[in-house]
């Protein structure tokens, strides 16, 4: 079972922190997330995944989904703190550019 | 219901519906190799897991895509193999062909960020060997992680 906790990180950043597995069954759970946050106007998205223990190519799915969609609304989506296996499967598919993984969630959208 | 099995020197297998539920079944059966008398190197696991859950979910997505709502779903065997050499994977399954063509799999350009179409490229980039036939009237595939 996979949770989402949603908090509002302020200067208009919305963090979601999916806790558990991002896979074909919870990715559907995070494009609901993120579009309930771009839906209440919060366009810039930061997703923690300190506490995702695995992602496979649904999870992934979700995530790219979700920077079109941020981005559309004039917005961005940032990924914070992943796993190693997290870091392979954004490397392994040649998306570590267009996904860049940050360090911290606070500082996920300086530069 | 879901029927484990451990089948001794390292072998491991799961009988279970072929639907989104049974995803969770799998990842608990791999991380089962992890509390074996020979366990696998934590990066060959990983690897290993990510390309056995990439076919699991292949298959769950066909049989839901393919299959009538009102029939039984159909159900998938999974063969874990833990062996010096490496870790392998049997999946075998009585639904519709799979009609994969794993020559012709490629990686999409991150350019096109295209939300899906990277789930077996991604399985084939993360383990040594992925093969796919299909023989009187059974799904068969097999993943080989040879141990680092």
């Amino acid at each position: 079972m996979t949770t989402f906790h949603v908090h509002d990180a302020g200067r208009g950043i919305g963090v979601i922190a999916p806790e558990g597995r991002l896979n074909m069954v919870s990715a559907r759970q995070l494009t609901s997330a993120i579009g309930g946050l771009i839906d209440a106007g919060t366009t810039r998205i930061v997703v923690d995944l300190e506490a995702t223990d695995f992602m496979d190519s649904s999870g992934l799915g979700a995530l790219i989904g979700g920077l079109k969609s941020a981005r559309q609304a004039g917005g961005d989506l940032r990924l914070a703190r992943p796993s190693e296996q997290v870091r392979t499967v954004l490397k392994l598919t040649n998306l570590d550019r267009v996904l860049r993984p940050r360090d911290t969630v606070e500082g996920a959208f300086d530069a | 219901m879901p029927d484990f099995a451990d089948l001794g020197q390292g072998a491991l297998r799961l009988v279970a519906p072929a639907r989104p539920e049974s995803i969770d079944l799998v990842h608990d059966l791999v991380a089962q190799l992890a509390r074996t008398e020979d366990p696998p190197d934590p990066h060959d696991l990983m690897r290993f897991e990510m390309a056995v859950i990439e076919v699991i979910g292949n298959i769950v997505e066909h049989a839901v895509s393919t299959d009538p709502p009102e029939v039984t779903p159909r159900r998938f065997q999974l063969i874990l193999d833990s062996t010096p050499a490496a870790l392998e994977a049997r999946f075998c399954d009585d639904g519709q062909p799979a009609e994969v063509d794993l020559e012709s799999v490629t990686m999409p350009d991150p350019a096109d960020a295209a939300e899906g179409g990277r789930g077996l490229a991604l399985a084939m980039a993360a383990v040594d060997e992925v093969t796919y036939h299909r023989t009187e009237g059974i799904n068969c595939w097999r993943l080989v992680c040879a141990r680092s």
